[in-house]
């Protein structure tokens, strides 16, 4: 070996990009300068990992589609392309969709506007639809696609979460002789607290640790947890717990405000994660909000290298201004400078599996007590932060990046008369994109109880349903006979 | 939202495609003082839950004759409601595995094309042409109809509720009957609570809760209500062209417009109302997608639900006025009920608003148990 090594490189719309090791491919395509990941549905904008969102991390990584880029390692020769565009990766002629009024596009194409109405015209103007709508290609023909067989863990008790909270309600558990599997989405556990400078307390060895997986789904009262590691082709667990806890912590929620969801907005989980974990530069200057914890994570981000040039209230963000990236943020009528902002509130737990443990109902599921099986701790109990509407709101601003809802599209309904969240839903297909609701349906609450002058909590949340891409079809068939049908 | 009416022409409970459909026919017929009531919201039950394809050919002479309405109704859907149902005849493969099968549908071609369907037993060289993507291995034979397809369920939902909304039909989600009144035999009224609501006839589209209403006025009717459910996969471009049931696996399924990968399958279970969703129908269904689509393995299952439907003993419709209860009619017992509804509304409408009984009607009477016994239909994905 010579002392200067090539340094390893993955290809990215068929230009090379040098990556470090230990990177994810999101690490490695924005430590490049890449800022646009992937496009909208609709209107083709511009998006990348924000953390928030799934939708911007997507990519097909060595032919296979929607692959998340923040999950995946950048190993080297990975090839790496932009979904979603047309005539190809990284050309994207159907950008031109954003000089359209957005108004023409409310519904999307799958709602009726802009339609043929029926017989032949229809058929062909639904076969661009799809391939416009579909937008990756599938998995290359030839795929040997073979079930991956699943595991069944009988187990004392199931901690779904691996921040500090879940590691120390493991570490009670084993201590007390009980078995404990804990259940984390992170490379490592408490990944946020760790790239946030906290001290982490020590996993105990004798928990059953299922890193780099996900637990998506709560069945007949917490009977069984289903989990999936992330990378789609490890086996699926079907887990039977004793009891359940629930250590799934919080996330910041995205401002409601135009250009919520240009690249260089991350959440501080994402932020944090490429600053601090990855050792990536965010950018050149940054804007930090939150409801408390931005002056925390606007010295953090100092201490990684970061020139902070505004730190302020979340509710005090006007509007965030760039074209392909974030240029400029307004707040209280000042334009401040600057090309990434970190969001560190308002911090809101992820309702899913809480109300899949609970819910029920004949005519809707409806969210009730948890069985008593299922505890939550740490962040997962402290009450929702509100999240703030202007009082004139932006049209503009995206509340479902998945299937490109604008808070205008969510108003012309509402102020129509429907204030129903599941018919909302239905009528716009917020929420049942990628991230399957979360946030999105949160945000959704907020600008139709600003509307109507209702408290967010007053309406149903529409229903949250397992899986949310969190396992493919191989890893799911093979769970098939593992647990007997309720008969 | 308004006040209810005191009185109407025709009560219908049951807000869903059917109860729309029914009262879209009786509107498009110049009847006045419709009322719709619904106990959950719209799209909320079955009608949008549902698979959403549609065919016309099926084993039997009386699901077929049926369906060929259905479909010829469907394809007028978008002109008569002025909103774009999206109904799409881009074709409906029923898949057979085993011998038994193949030649049920060998049959069953036979009878549909004497009928007038474009049903057709596919070569093997057009089965790669037309499912390219399939596994072979696991297929014995193809029935392909021409004439079916899908329409997604949220324009034809939206499509009925404006018309119905322009016409004057009152239309009132969740809104709970509590009571149907009998006088001399007849049911005459219908209660929300303390709310009277006088019926010149009440038409029940209430899909699982359809066995409660008819105790409401009194009388049974055949069936019990249960839960089904089905998934949808993380959308893709196109690699499924046309509808698809597979007969033996007991699976539906198509690709929606917007790369979607949608359907269900059965697996015998305890019958249970209830939306929530189990583990084992997952775990089946991405089982029968490997097996039969391989490509199909890395993909991610974005959602999976669960609807509620009226199964009755022979899994056909129950169509017609209540035989122990004049003034009580049903559109009941529908598993194919979203495909079924045109049909069905068309039909009801024309024995409700001028009491015509049309021949195609007949077979599917709430009272054939006694009568004419069970309809026998083997081309139906159900178990």
């Amino acid at each position: 070996m010579s002392a200067t090594s090539v340094q390893p490189t993955i290809r990215w719309n068929g230009k090379s990009i040098a990556v470090t090791e230990g990177d994810s491919l999101a690490a490695a395509l924005w430590r490049a300068g890449v800022t646009t990941f992937a496009r909208s549905r609709k209107l083709h904008r511009p998006l990348a990992w924000t953390g928030a969102h799934a939708v911007g991390a997507l990519a097909a990584v060595n032919g296979l589609p929607n692959t998340r880029l923040d999950q995946t390692p950048a190993r080297a020769g990975t090839v790496v392309s932009m979904q979603n565009c047309w005539p190809g990766p990284g050309f994207d002629l159907l950008r031109l969709m954003q000089i359209l009024p957005e108004r023409l596009l409310y519904g999307g194409f799958e709602h009726g506007h802009l339609m043929p109405s029926s017989g032949l015209s229809y058929r062909l103007a639904e076969r661009m639809m799809a391939y416009l709508a579909g937008v990756a290609d599938t998995a290359p023909t030839g795929w040997e696609g073979a079930a991956i067989p699943g595991r069944d863990i009988t187990v004392d008790h199931l901690i779904i979460g691996g921040g500090p909270e879940g590691i120390r309600a493991a570490n009670a558990v084993a201590a007390a002789g009980l078995s404990v599997a804990l259940v984390t989405r992170g490379r490592t556990p408490a990944r946020f607290a760790r790239n946030a400078g906290q001290e982490i307390p020590v996993l105990d060895p004798r928990v059953d640790l299922h890193k780099e997986t996900e637990a998506f789904g709560g069945y007949r009262d917490g009977d069984l947890v289903l989990a999936a590691p992330v990378n789609g082709t490890g086996a699926a667990v079907v887990f039977r717990p004793g009891q359940i806890t629930l250590a799934t912590g919080r996330r910041s929620m995205p401002p409601v405000v135009r250009g919520n969801h240009l690249p260089g907005v991350f959440d501080a989980h994402a932020g944090l994660n490429l600053a601090a974990e990855h050792g990536v530069r965010l950018g050149r200057r940054v804007a930090v909000i939150g409801t408390g914890d931005e002056v925390a994570l606007a010295a953090r981000l100092r201490d990684l290298g970061h020139e902070v040039v505004h730190t302020g209230p979340a509710a005090g963000l006007d509007r965030i201004e760039g074209r392909a990236r974030v240029r400029a943020i307004r707040v209280a009528g000042r334009r401040i400078l600057c090309d990434t902002l970190v969001h560190a509130g308002p911090w809101r737990a992820d309702p899913n599996l809480g109300f899949q443990l609970a819910a029920e109902g004949h005519y809707q599921l409806l969210d009730a007590a948890l069985p008593v099986r299922v505890t939550r701790i740490g962040a997962a109990t402290l009450a929702p932060e509100p999240i703030h509407i202007p009082a004139q709101p932006d049209k503009s601003a995206l509340i479902c990046p998945c299937m490109d809802v604008t808070l205008g599209e969510l108003l012309s309904h509402i102020d129509a008369g429907e204030h129903d969240p599941e018919i909302l839903k239905r009528l716009t297909s917020c929420g049942m994109g990628t991230c399957q609701g979360w946030p999105c349906w949160d945000s959704m609450l907020a600008v139709l109880a600003a509307r109507t002058g209702t408290r967010p909590e007053d309406h149903a949340r529409p229903s949250h349903r397992p899986p949310r891409r969190a396992i493919t079809i191989a890893q799911a068939a093979g769970l098939a006979g593992l647990v007997e049908p309720d008969k | 939202m308004t006040p209810l009416p005191r009185s109407a022409s025709t009560v219908i409970i049951g807000g869903g495609v059917q109860g729309l459909s029914a009262a879209f026919n009786l509107a498009e017929m110049g009847q006045t003082g419709i009322v719709v009531i619904d106990a959950g919201y719209w799209q909320g039950g079955a009608s949008g839950r549902n698979g959403t394809l549609i065919r016309p050919g099926f084993a039997s002479t009386a699901w077929t004759e049926l369906f060929m309405l259905t479909v010829a109704e469907w394809k007028t859907w978008s002109k008569r409601l002025g909103e774009n149902v999206m109904f799409t005849q881009r074709g409906y493969s029923v898949v057979s595995e085993k011998a038994a099968s193949a030649a049920m549908l060998e049959e069953a071609t036979a009878m549909q094309r004497d009928l007038g369907i474009r049903s057709r037993m596919l070569k093997s060289a057009e089965i790669s042409d037309l499912l390219p993507a399939i596994n072979r291995k696991r297929v014995l034979a193809v029935q392909h109809q021409e004439e079916g397809g899908v329409a997604p369920h949220h324009a034809a939902l939206k499509g009925l509720r404006a018309y119905c909304e322009h016409r004057g039909v009152a239309l009132h989600y969740r809104t709970k009957i509590t009571g149907i009144e009998v006088t001399d035999g007849r049911a005459s009224a219908v209660w929300i609570g303390d709310h009277r609501i006088d019926a010149g006839n009440i038409l029940s589209c209430a899909g699982p809760d359809n066995p409660d209403m008819a105790r409401l006025a009194g009388v049974e009717i055949d069936g019990f209500g249960m839960k089904i459910e089905a998934m949808a996969l993380e959308p893709t471009r196109p690699l499924i062209k046309p509808a698809i049931a597979l007969i033996d696996s007991l699976a539906y399924f198509h690709q929606t417009s917007r790369g979607e990968v949608v359907g269900g399958t059965e697996v015998p279970e305890r019958p249970r109302m209830s939306l929530r969703v189990d583990v084992p129908v997952m775990a089946e269904m991405a089982r029968i997608y490997l097996e039969m689509f391989p490509q199909l393995g890395p993909v991610r299952i974005l959602r999976h639900w669960a609807g509620q439907l009226h199964a009755s003993t022979d899994y056909a419709p129950l169509l017609g006025e209540h035989p122990a209860r004049p003034g009580l009619w049903f559109s009941a017992g529908w598993s194919y009920g979203f495909a079924g509804a045109p049909a069905a509304g068309r039909l009801l409408a024309g024995a409700i608003g001028k009491g015509h009984i049309d021949s195609r009607m007949k077979p599917f009477a709430l009272d054939r148990f006694q009568t004419t016994g069970p309809i026998i239909e083997k081309g139906i994905v159900l178990a």
